[in-house]
């Protein structure tokens, strides 16, 4: 089953053209990275899937589940299994941390004609969560990423991911600013939502991440378009060789 | 309406009313002084620089004369009390105090006199307590409160009394009818003394009444008072109110100031750090939707040496709301190694809003430690993808933010029912305030 299907995608962030054509095919079950150097218009693509304003659509096609996906509202997406994992989660003082992972998570269960968590089974469930992301209890009833440092605010947008079990999880940069040891935690976090009806999509830099999560597929974004698709094998060989040879060498692999 | 009516209007109301003004011959010829002193400067209008946001008209198109003595039971007050149980009550009804509504007893070392029976009975004392207000534009109603002076209360805490329940002032406007009330109000909080002091506006009626307050609060030497202060009368009422407070060497006062109510709100505050090491900490906040306006004016005067201010206030303003915040902090020469902060934040929720926030410092010696910032804004975009990203209803993620943007200023109210009635009060203030109430 396909989940995600993008076609011929042109967007513009201001005067800037930033993606110039992205054609990109996600089915489920597949975890797949798109790996890029810096300005090649990675978080603009997962910002303009998940509805980020400021982004304007020029041409192309986004479907999900079937269904336009660049006509839904944000709220929307995020109600039909799209998840956004923040590459700088916002810090929100004074709306508590928990309650948006409860606002969020009825949200979306309400969307899918579930009741409605009470409070006990939530907290139960939140609290097996934390546990599985080794964070601490207490930033639960702080402000949304509030002081939080880098590591746990990356660590924060995972649990919200595991909490609300996405259909298509788009990571944009996760492992940015992880230590080693968040970084298996984390990667435990995604590797726990591999699943046949589910597809991952992990924006990132360097190809460290994929050492712990395993992708199924590689596609590689330079320019504001996917020059190289492959299998993990694509992703050490950008790691041994750089991105720079992409840019002069053939654009089919 | 022109000034020359309103200045007719008043000179008439005060004709009527001066025979049955208590306090003999001193207070008639004061308040006659007082009353050409007013007529003689006119009220402050938007020529001068500290009033020009306020809706003058607003106040000029309301009637002068006398709001009609009404007789209130208590029933009628009970469901505009707050959940002070156990504080003594002082209950102001159009200016005037109400004994039958109040407590008798204020709590241990505090003392409480009307101030009708004190121009009766010694109105020497009276004129000794009662500030003489100024010429200055800023004082021009505690001027127009001090030519029709009549009611109010004087409350004295003893030194180094610490009553263990808050004293609950209660200002009603009965709202039945339009008129103009003037009341005042005196504190003196003994040396080392602790009070802490809820003042609570409400109106119980729709007529555009207009309240006029002229207050003021000495706090001698290392006392502490916590002052939380609440406006929330009707969509009608028209408050004035001009506040002084000094304070001594080593005190501490602090405020939280809600102003949630009310079609006019002009609040001014005077404070004067005095004696070295004096502090004070202001937190405010202003919701003004529909056609509210809500203008404050504070002035802060370090006089002492290493005084301390810390100035928080926040504005919100939706519809045709319209709110400013005028900061004034004066260090002077004497007040070295004085520290103030200000902050004014304000938040914009529909294009015709209107909020001006003018913070100032004015410095006349090198060694302090000052800071100010203002800022005028709509919610941040970022914040507001990042709830809808999570699912949340754009109507939701913006009232969550809103509230988000004065929660600070609420949690640090010292009372915690009173903290939780407020936040109840700005939450429903907001649209969707049932999902934001799941959020608490």
């Amino acid at each position: 089953m396909m989940i995600l299907s993008v076609r011929d995608l042109r967007v513009r962030a201001g005067e800037h053209l930033i993606l110039d054509g992205v054609t990109l095919d996600v089915d489920a079950g597949a975890v797949c990275a798109i790996m890029g150097p810096n300005g090649s218009g990675k978080s603009t693509l997962t910002g303009v899937l998940a509805g980020r304003p400021g982004l304007e659509v020029i041409s192309g096609t986004a479907t999900y589940l079937g269904r336009d996906l660049l006509a839904m509202p944000a709220e929307e997406r995020a109600r039909q299994g799209l998840f956004l994992a923040f590459q700088y989660p916002v810090e929100i003082p004074g709306v508590n941390n928990v309650y948006l992972l409860k606002a969020s998570l009825n949200a979306l269960r309400k969307h899918r004609g579930e009741p409605e968590l009470d409070a006990f089974e939530f907290l139960n469930l939140v609290r097996a969560k934390i546990r599985q992301m080794q964070m601490d209890e207490s930033l639960l009833n702080r402000g949304v990423n509030e002081g939080f440092s880098g590591g746990e605010k990356k660590r924060n947008e995972i649990l919200q991911m595991s909490l609300l079990e996405p259909t298509l999880a788009l990571l944009d940069e996760t492992d940015s600013g992880l230590d080693i040891d968040a970084l298996k935690v984390v990667a435990d976090g995604v590797n726990a939502l591999r699943s046949p009806n589910r597809a991952i999509v992990m924006v990132t830099h360097y190809q460290r991440l994929l050492d712990y999560v395993v992708p199924d597929q590689v596609h590689v974004l330079a320019g504001g378009r996917i020059v190289r698709s492959g299998g993990r094998e694509l992703a050490l060989e950008l790691e041994r060789r750089g991105y720079d040879w992409l840019r002069f060498g053939p654009t089919a692999a | 309406m022109s000034a020359e009516t309103v200045m007719q209007r008043i000179a008439a109301s005060h004709a009527g009313q001066t025979a049955q003004l208590a306090g003999g011959a001193a207070w008639a010829r004061r308040r006659e002084l007082a009353l050409a002193r007013v007529l003689g400067h006119g009220l402050p209008d938007r020529r001068n620089e500290n009033w020009k946001y306020l809706d003058h008209a607003k106040i000029a198109e309301r009637a002068f004369d006398p709001a009609p003595r009404v007789t209130l039971t208590a029933d009628r007050l009970a469901p505009c009390l707050l959940p002070l149980a156990a504080a003594p009550r002082l209950v102001l009804v159009d200016g005037h105090f109400e004994p039958l509504l109040s407590d008798a007893d204020a709590g241990a070392g505090v003392a409480v006199q009307d101030l009708a029976t004190l121009l009766s009975t010694d109105p020497a004392c009276a004129m000794r307590l009662l500030r003489e207000p100024g010429d200055d534009a800023d004082d021009r109603y505690a001027l127009l409160a001090d030519a029709f002076a009549a009611g109010g209360v004087v409350i004295r805490v003893d030194a180094s009394a610490a009553p263990p329940e808050p004293l609950y002032m209660l200002h009603v406007s009965s709202g039945s009818l339009p008129g103009t009330s003037h009341a005042r109000v005196v504190i003196e909080v003994g040396a080392g003394a602790k009070l802490r002091l809820v003042e609570h506006f409400v109106a119980l009626g729709d007529a555009p009444a207009f309240s006029n307050l002229a207050a003021e609060m000495q706090i001698a030497a290392g006392a502490t008072v916590e002052h939380i202060r609440l406006h929330q009368a009707g969509t009608q009422s028209a408050q004035l109110e001009t506040w002084f407070v000094e304070q001594q060497a080593d005190s501490s006062y602090s405020q939280h100031f809600f102003a949630l109510g009310g079609r006019l709100l002009r609040s001014n505050l005077n404070l004067s750090l005095a004696g070295s090491r004096a502090q004070c900490r202001l937190a405010g906040l202003f919701m003004v939707d529909g056609e509210r306006q809500a203008d404050l004016y504070t002035q802060i005067a370090h006089h002492g040496a290493a005084t301390r201010t810390s100035q928080n206030f926040r504005g919100i303003a939706s519809e045709r709301g319209r709110g400013a915040f005028n900061g004034r902090i004066i260090v002077h020469p004497a007040a070295r190694g004085a520290d103030a902060s200000q902050s004014s934040r304000n938040l914009l929720l529909t294009p015709l809003a209107e909020i001006n926030a003018r913070p100032q410092l004015e410095i006349h010696t090198d060694d302090v430690k000052c800071r100010h910032g203002a800022t005028i804004g709509t919610l941040d975009p970022a914040q507001l993808f990042y709830l809808l990203a999570r699912g949340l209803d754009p109507a939701v993620a913006q009232s969550l933010l809103t509230f988000a943007f004065c929660e600070d200023v609420i949690t640090g109210v010292p009372l915690p029912e009173l903290r939780r009635t407020i936040e109840e009060l700005v939450v429903g203030r907001l649209p969707d305030r049932d999902v934001i109430r799941s959020f608490r």
